[in-house]
């Protein structure tokens, strides 16, 4: 009641406008936070859905882990690839870090010389940022442990626990199982739609052989951590529960038998070339073995720019798979193929030629490999002989087609399934060949009769590998006289491949392979060509084959006749051979390049592969082991007497 | 009763009767908004009180108590001052052009004596004093519509320009809606508002075409389709609305916001603390908030409302047009509703400018709660 007259005189025009004025700011500030409070309600209320989702794909990451690389292993389980621990040392680069001083402090721990820090701090900086890079590979526990221990003073460097391919036997099984190496932009750029993981630092490819053929089967399927990042990628936590399981690559069981593979590397020793064993009732290579050879466990470290330098220019070519790709005439094992050819033209097998050291035909003298000739010969005594005279003679009245379809149906000029690449064909040579080969130079095309000479003794465009040498081989000895198919991957993830022995029969006549396989048991019978070195030791189980010495060049410039000189112009000595001669069961075919002859070079050292395959062989371990025959039991008859008479009393 | 204590000359200067007029409700509210904010800087920092929890709350201490003390400063003193706080702000403006630090791109920083701030925010407070200052001796029928009214278009239209020059689109905004917020709380014919208002949205298209940098076109396109550029400018406003969804009614958790304590929410601790707020306490927790800013706002219009001077009301609701154009530019921001504009929530976010710059304010609308009854001269003429 006291109250002043004041808050009335106050009242006047430019007070009311400024009261109506200020409930409109009041009711335009309600307005706008009206409408936030109506925005919020929609974001949290009615959307939060959608935006929970977007807030855990910010929150998490699914990072790939290889999985485990499927194992290799031989015809009985023993381990030719597989995997082991490989402690590894990263870094990477973020911001506010000193790589430079990191990699230095490092150094104090793992080797890492100036010119490597500097090669790494070049590799770091152009790397994407906070991609780790590898700095060290296959640390010791002792430097895996001490880095582990400091990596929290050590921002941006990990240490961490990868797997890595290893070859228990080294070089043995490189050309035929290769090797695994990072992940290059080739391999990136040639995959229609490159799987993620090829990106991981751990991830290796198979590079050749089976790793490669079957990579996709060894790879098996990645696995992803489930981490917790932040704005800027780093990883935060690591969630375990939410990890997807890696699904471990595929078991590869190959045909192939450690002991035969290893021993057949042994014995070439410095000498370059390849062997190929076939079991010859089923088709399966035992033994595939190009020498000299390399470590496939330097590939899978990645090899320095010196050493694959060394590898590649080393005139014995080790990189070189010898079995499937390197290219050889076959030289005089290619007799068997003309005998059946000869047999087939409808020649009697006891149709004898005389061999005085040669023949002359076009105006040109054809020399038999033995100067003072061998008198006169039919078909065993031609191959027994290796008698150059007696196919020169009679090729003239097979001809050259009759030849290519022997040598075809007994797998040359052909390459076969056998699951990896690399191989080459070779040249099964007839004047259909010739015209398309020589479409470009007519006056090349015709077929020249004296090209049957050279052609007849395994010369002239005639090219075979050494895979198809041992499946000629092996069908000759195979039992069923079958078109056995070779096979050198016996299962992949436990499902058998099909067998090389489900084929059909070899379009000759049997009696004719049985003519030419006495002809290879005549060769290592006394007199024959390879008779000291094929002699096996083993009691009744023989060896038999045939021997071949092929030309690398033309002697008629004269010189050493390939016998010596440099070792490029040294002639190939070639063996094939089988055993035992009675129940065949193992084919092989050795290639010694610039050997220089068959019967001493390649010959011992198959008959050395060859025990080794028998040895193992239990059969054939019983067959030679032949237990004594037991003693006749004679009964003592003093100790025996009581009972004795008991007895015959009892009858009684 | 206080009430009739501020009635008795003499009685009301005593400092005591002052303080007791203060509006401690308001103060308490701003207690709230402010510990809410350290709540936040305290979770986002990784539950540590460095960098920035202890900075905000010793921060908001300081200026509490500078607030307190600018509320007993007598409103004729603010009056005699007003013209000189907007001439200062104006020569800093004009040095700054000249001599100017460049941050970021833009001149907007002046050094004096290694100490460096903005002058901009000296002139979001001379703008306010100024104009109710000169409103203070209009009467009602020039402040409606009169030539005169030029006057005070050129009085905003100067500092304006020149922020807007430095580039500083934002705060040039804030001024230039501050000013227009008294010009029309003084009076102004809804004509001319209609006027202005229809000029107004007929330059905007042209004006972001033609007259801004890239940087602040980029972000009114990045605005109007934030979808268009995920990883870039429109990042900041999607991984704010990601923080506000993704907390629903209730929030993920003290502490527990993915969005922000992984550093996916840019500028957490200042644009953007009231996502972190949204994400980690919910729908519940941000109305909350959001009902403390109105509650300031309408105490400090209520306070405009209890003057007697017209310098009084057009001052204090002058400073609360300034704090709620802050929080609705910030909340529309931080909700996708508008484009990245370098606004923060005031008391909330972290930084002292913005603070000093509120808490000076609320100190002017204090002194006009306590000194609401004195008479007011312009030294010319009688408007009480």
């Amino acid at each position: 009641m006291t109250q002043p007259a004041i808050f009335f005189a106050e009242v006047n025009e430019r007070q009311g406008v400024f009261h109506r004025r200020a409930i409109l700011l009041g009711g335009f500030a309600g307005l706008g936070i009206t409408a936030l409070g109506a925005r919020l309600a929609y974001l949290q209320l009615f959307e939060t859905q959608r935006f929970e989702k977007l807030a855990t794909s910010n929150q998490f990451n699914f990072k790939l882990a290889p999985a485990p690389r499927g194992v290799i292993v031989d015809r009985n389980g023993a381990v030719l690839a597989a995997n082991r621990p490989n402690f590894r040392l990263m870094v990477a680069r973020d911001k506010g870090l000193d790589t430079e001083a990191t990699l230095k402090t490092l150094a104090n721990f793992v080797p890492l010389d100036e010119a490597r820090q500097r090669r790494l701090l070049r590799d770091i900086n152009t790397a994407p940022k906070r991609a780790p890079v590898s700095v060290m590979e296959d640390m010791s526990w002792e430097q895996f442990s001490a880095i582990n221990v400091r990596a929290p003073e050590l921002p941006g460097v990990s240490a961490d626990v990868g797997e890595v391919r290893v070859y228990p036997h080294g070089g043995a099984f490189a050309h035929v199982i290769g090797y695994v190496a990072k992940v290059n932009k080739e391999d990136i750029d040639k995959t229609p739609n490159p799987d993620p993981i090829m990106l991981h630092p751990g991830f290796r490819i198979g590079k050749q052989g089976v790793e490669k053929a079957l990579d996709a089967e060894l790879r098996g399927r990645p696995g992803a951590h489930k981490v917790e990042v932040d704005a800027n990628g780093r990883e935060v936590r690591h969630d375990q529960d939410g990890d997807i399981p890696a699904v471990p690559g595929q078991e590869v069981q190959l045909t192939l038998d450690v002991d035969i593979q290893n021993r057949a590397l042994e014995v070439f020793g410095e000498e370059s070339g390849g062997a190929v064993m076939m079991d010859c009732r089923t088709g399966d290579i035992l033994c595939m073995t190009s020498a000299p050879s390399f470590d496939a466990n330097r590939f899978v470290r990645g090899l320095t720019g010196a050493e694959y330098r060394a590898l590649a220019g080393y005139e014995r070519k080790p990189l070189l798979d010898k079995c499937l790709s390197g290219l050889y005439p076959p030289g005089s094992t290619f007799k068997t193929m003309t005998a059946l050819a000869i047999l087939m033209a409808g020649i009697s097998p006891e149709e004898r030629v005389g061999c005085g050291g040669g023949m002359q035909f076009g105006g040109r003298f054809f020399h038999c490999h033995k100067r003072g000739g061998h008198g006169s010969q039919n078909l065993n005594d031609a191959i027994k002989n290796s008698c150059d005279t007696y196919f020169y003679s009679m090729s003239l009245r097979v001809g050259p087609d009759r030849i290519a379809q022997a040598a075809r149906a007994f797998g040359l000029g052909q390459t076969f399934d056998i699951g990896i690449p690399g191989q080459k064909k070779g040249t099964v040579p007839d004047p259909a060949w010739k015209k398309r080969y020589f479409s470009k130079n007519e006056a090349q095309q015709p077929w020249w009769p004296g090209e049957n000479l050279s052609y007849a003794i395994g010369q002239g465009y005639l090219q075979v590998n050494c895979l198809q040498l041992a499946v000629m081989t092996a069908r000759l000895a195979n039992t069923d006289y079958k078109a056995l198919n070779p096979r050198l991957i016996k299962s992949v993830g436990g499902k058998e491949w099909p067998r090389g022995s489900d084929v059909p029969d070899l379009p000759f006549p049997r009696e004719y392979i049985d003519r030419v396989r006495a002809g290879m048991a005549a060769v290592t019978e006394a007199g024959g060509t390879a008779f000291r070195a094929s002699q096996l030791g083993l009691g009744d189980i023989l060896m038999a084959g045939k021997t071949g010495t092929a030309q690398v060049r033309n002697y008629d410039s004269g010189g050493s006749r390939g016998k010596g000189g440099a070792w490029g112009l040294r002639d190939h000595g070639l063996f094939v051979a089988f055993a035992p001669l009675d129940v065949p069961r193992y084919a092989l075919a050795v290639i010694v390049q610039h050997g220089m002859g068959g019967s001493t070079a390649a010959a011992p050292r198959a008959r050395e592969i060859m025990r080794t395959a028998l040895l193992k062989d239990p059969e054939l371990i019983s067959r030679i082991q032949k237990p004594l025959p037991m003693p006749e039991i004679v009964p003592d008859l003093e100790l025996d007497t009581v009972p004795a008479v008991s007895t015959t009393q009892a009858a009684e | 009763m206080t009430v009739s204590a501020l009635t008795r000359p003499g009685e009301r200067d005593r400092l005591i009767v002052k303080l007791s007029e203060l509006d401690w409700v308001f103060i308490l509210v701003l207690c709230l908004i402010a510990g809410a904010g350290s709540l936040m800087l305290f979770s986002i920092a990784g539950s540590s009180w460095s960098p920035w929890a202890a900075a905000h709350l010793s921060r908001f201490g300081i200026c509490l108590v500078m607030m307190i003390a600018l509320a007993m400063i007598d409103i004729r003193v603010w009056f005699a001052l007003a013209y000189p706080v907007y001439g200062l702000g104006l020569l800093l403006l004009v040095a700054v052009e000249a001599v100017g630090d460049v941050r970021l791109g833009a001149q907007r920083w002046l050094s004096i004596g290694g100490f460096s701030f903005q002058p901009s925010e000296v002139m979001k407070l001379g703008i306010v004093l100024a104009l109710a200052r000169l409103y203070h001796g209009v009467s009602a029928e020039r402040a409606r519509l009169s030539w005169w009214l030029l006057v005070p278009a050129a009085m905003i239209g100067a500092p304006v320009l020149l922020v807007a020059h430095q580039p500083d689109l934002g705060t040039a905004m804030l001024i230039a809606l501050t000013g227009g917020a008294i010009v029309m709380l003084a009076g102004l014919s809804w004509k001319v508002i209609g006027v202005a208002l229809a000029a107004f949205l007929a330059v905007i298209p042209p004006f972001v075409m033609f007259g801004m940098h890239d940087y602040q076109r980029q972000r009114v396109l990045t605005f109007l389709d934030p979808e268009s550029d995920p990883s870039g400018s429109g990042y900041h406003i999607l991984q704010s609305m990601i923080a506000l969804g993704s907390g629903g009614l209730l929030g993920k958790g003290y502490g527990l916001g993915s969005q922000s304590q992984l550093n996916f929410l840019p500028e957490k601790q200042t644009d953007f603390i009231f996502a972190t707020l949204a994400e980690e306490f919910g729908f519940v927790g941000c109305v909350s908030v959001l009902v403390l800013y109105a509650a300031v706002i309408f105490m400090a219009l209520r306070t405009s409302y209890l003057s007697h001077s017209h310098f009084g009301r057009l001052a204090a609701a002058g400073v609360t047009a300034t704090f709620t154009l802050y929080v609705l530019i910030n909340g529309a921001m931080v909700m996708g509703l508008a484009p990245v504009v370098g606004v923060p929530m005031p008391m909330l976010s972290y930084g002292g400018t913005v603070m000093l710059t509120v808490m000076i304010g609320f100190g002017l609308v204090q002194s006009v709660r306590v000194h609401r009854y004195a008479e007011v001269t312009s030294g010319k003429g009688s408007f009480v």
